[in-house]
């Protein structure tokens, strides 16, 4: 029986997160934290009079607010053992990596989190959600990466994947910890009904103009929040640690994945794309991936056999677009189920 | 002289341990030296003691878990031609086409699994559709391929192509693919290992990946060797596409790699030969500091390069010839583990450049 503490509940994966954990009959409690108020769509999960489901409001980034959740009467009488890290990932792209005492806001949460999750005694379990973006790409339309992949560690990433690179590698640092037992799942571009895509640099964040190199189209490999939730819950239960790959089935080019989440995209020469960003702000025109990033030219699929292998995970959702009631076309996850 | 006062007459008679007046800094000190003492201390701990047996480490709290290997992913499925239903040409470029090489599209469809338009490279069908009559047409009326040795391509599983490498643009590679798909039954589509450089240029990626070529990384080699599909190799690199009219015909360097990987996915390596790619775009001078200054991996000086400008780059209408080789098992006799060992893989490396050396030498 676990009890599992979730972080940013209150965000779309998370709250993804909670709701799965909730119907697993093997997680005995749940204790979701966020830094907003609570979902509405926690209400019945939060009534009755021994709920299964308990919400704190916490700063996470904060050493205090951490310390003292980690400290208080409550984490210690849910008798949490298992923590399962979902980084921010609902802000929108200006906001998605504030720096706070020189750290991006990201960095600073799994830090502390790490380090109050090793000093905790009942903690015995870390599942924590990183970014497949940190891998460094060699140039090519496609490029198959597994966990062994070169990280990159050039100095001119932008700094949201910067802030991805330092999350991964602190988590990393501990994944052979005899005490405390570390699952770090890789996720690239995650992909909800009704159009909503997290976690991709180039296209998560603020709605508007999307700028993309001209000449590229790099293929996204997508996997739905509810296949992100499976992969939690099955790490929750695996008795292994280690760093794992998690994607779906499909994988699309970046300009069909802009079309099916209906987000314009203007392509521009990849040198020119710096100057037009900033050229389109002083216009107040709202831009999205305004940097010569490599995601934005180069792609990548996942190798994701180790996660079958040691975790079982297999991806049940098919991505497409689907027609929606109002007659208008939307990116959709359908779950299928496999003989 | 005046007096002292009768406290430090006091004081003096007490003997040199008065404070009032301090230590004679010239008088024997009978005390130990404080630097001895420290010194001894030190070397009183550098005494060697009788070592005792090391305390038995903890047990891990979680007995790690032997490796295993990793799942065998489920291949794709080309039928057979006999199988294939032929489709109805969709256009007049359609049309040009034979029976048979319509059937041969109809079965690539089934390289993508599921009903996704791409596979996990990149690959589409649509797009390789498009294009296949217009390097059919080059295929059977510019080039005039002829080919031999097609009972050495295997049937099924993971296949490393080696071949010689030349001209500016890769015609080589393409007559090599459209020749595999035609003559292999179910039909094998190669996918070749392009230049990262190749992967860098804007179109041209997303052109070759939708066709199934791959930049070759570990990653995309080991992958669709796993998945026991056929790949194409120039060992050779950029060098080949270098060769001046002086080296024609004449091998450069092979690369180490594919040999490594061929050994741990226990895949056969299939020497092939390409007659006529030597002479389609003739280099006469490499002007090697203005391919560094530019970025590129070469500036030919040709016949016609750059005198007629891009036109100059396309190749002439030389014919090819295509020949095949007995394919080398070295995974048979030396196993996966041989590709631990760098001179054995340099060894089998030389070996294979020997073999497409020798079907050039005997095919032109």
């Amino acid at each position: 029986m676990a009890r599992v503490m979730v972080t940013h509940a209150d965000e779309p994966i998370g709250r993804r997160v909670v709701k799965t954990l909730y119907h697993d009959d093997r997680v005995h409690g749940i204790l979701a934290v966020g830094q907003g108020p609570p979902p509405r769509s926690f209400d019945r999960f939060l009534a009755g009079s021994d709920p299964r489901v308990e919400y704190a409001r916490v700063d996470l980034a904060k050493h205090r607010p951490m310390s003292d959740l980690f400290h208080s009467s409550r984490f210690r009488s849910a008798e949490i053992d298992t923590i399962v890290y979902v980084p921010r990932h609902g802000a929108t792209a200006a906001d998605s990596a504030p720096i706070l005492a020189g750290l991006a806001e990201r960095t600073a949460e799994t830090r502390l989190l790490m380090q109050h999750c090793l000093e905790a005694q009942g903690v015995s379990n870390l599942v924590a959600l990183g970014s497949a973006f940190v891998y460094r790409l060699p140039p090519g339309n496609v490029n198959r990466l597994d966990e062994h992949s070169e990280l990159d560690l050039d100095p001119d990433v932008p700094p949201e994947i910067r802030s991805w690179i330092d999350c991964d590698m602190i988590l990393h640092g501990e994944v052979h910890n005899d005490r405390l037992r570390v699952v770090l799942l890789r996720v690239p571009t995650v992909v909800a009904s009704g159009g909503y895509v997290y976690l991709n640099p180039a296209l998560s964040g603020a709605r508007g103009r999307q700028l993309r190199a001209l000449g590229f189209d790099p293929i996204c490999a997508l996997v739905s929040e509810k296949d992100v939730a499976h992969a939690v819950r099955a790490a929750i239960h695996a008795r292994t640690s280690g760093v794992y790959n998690i994607a779906g089935r499909e994988a699309v080019p970046l300009s069909v994945l802009s079309r099916w989440i209906g987000r314009a995209t203007t392509p521009i020469p990849d040198p020119l794309i710096p100057l037009a960003s900033s050229v389109a702000r002083m216009l107040g025109v709202k831009v999205a991936g305004g940097t010569r990033a490599p995601h934005l030219r180069y792609g990548f699929t996942l190798d994701t056999r180790r996660a079958e292998r040691d975790l079982g995970f297999l991806p049940v959702d098919r991505i497409g677009l689907a027609r929606a009631g109002d007659g208008s076309y939307r990116i959709e996850t359908v779950s299928v189920v496999h003989a | 002289m005046s007096e002292l006062p009768p406290a430090t007459e006091v004081l003096l008679e007490e003997g040199p341990d008065d404070r009032a007046l301090g230590r004679d800094p010239f008088e024997e000190s009978l005390a130990p030296d404080p630097l001895f003492e420290r010194l001894d201390a030190i070397e009183g701990r550098l005494v060697p003691k009788p070592r005792r047996a090391p305390e038995p480490l903890p047990a891990p709290i979680r007995p790690r878990a032997p490796r295993r290997s990793l799942p065998r992913r489920s291949r794709p499925a080309v039928p057979a031609l006999a199988e294939i239903e032929l489709p109805e040409p969709s256009g007049w470029l359609d049309r040009l086409l034979g029976d048979d090489a319509r059937r041969v599209l109809a079965a690539l469809n089934h390289l993508v699994e599921g009903d996704g338009p791409y596979d996990r490279f990149g690959f589409s069908p649509d797009v390789t559709r498009a294009t296949f009559p217009i390097a059919h047409a080059l295929y059977r009326g510019y080039f005039r391929v002829k080919s031999d040795g097609h009972a050495h391509l295997p049937s099924a599983g993971p296949v490393v192509l080696a071949s010689n490498h030349a001209g500016l643009l890769p015609f080589d590679a393409a007559m090599t693919i459209v020749d595999v798909a035609l003559h292999t039954d179910p039909p094998r589509l190669p996918r070749a290992v392009v230049d990262r450089w190749a992967g860098s240029l804007p179109w041209v990626n997303i052109f070759y990946a939708r066709l199934g070529q791959i930049i070759g990384t570990r990653e995309n080699f080991t992958d669709l060797l796993d998945d026991g599909q056929l790949v194409l190799v120039f060992p050779e690199g950029m060098e080949g596409v270098r060769k001046t009219v002086a080296q024609r015909y004449r091998l450069q360097p092979f690369r180490v790699g594919f040999v490594e990987h061929a050994l741990r996915a226990r895949a056969p390596i299939v020497p092939m030969a390409v007659i006529g790619s030597d002479d389609q775009t003739p280099i006469l001078y490499d002007l090697k500091p203005l391919a560094r200054r530019l970025g590129l991996p070469v500036a030919p000086i040709t016949p016609t390069f750059p005198w007629l400008g891009p036109l100059g780059l396309l190749p002439y209408p030389v014919s090819y010839r295509i020949v095949y080789g007995e394919p080398l098992d070295f995974h048979e006799r030396f196993g996966p583990e041989g590709a631990d060992d760098a001179r054995l893989v340099r060894y089998l490396s030389n070996q294979v450049r020997r073999a497409v050396q020798l079907l050039l030498d005997r095919n032109r």
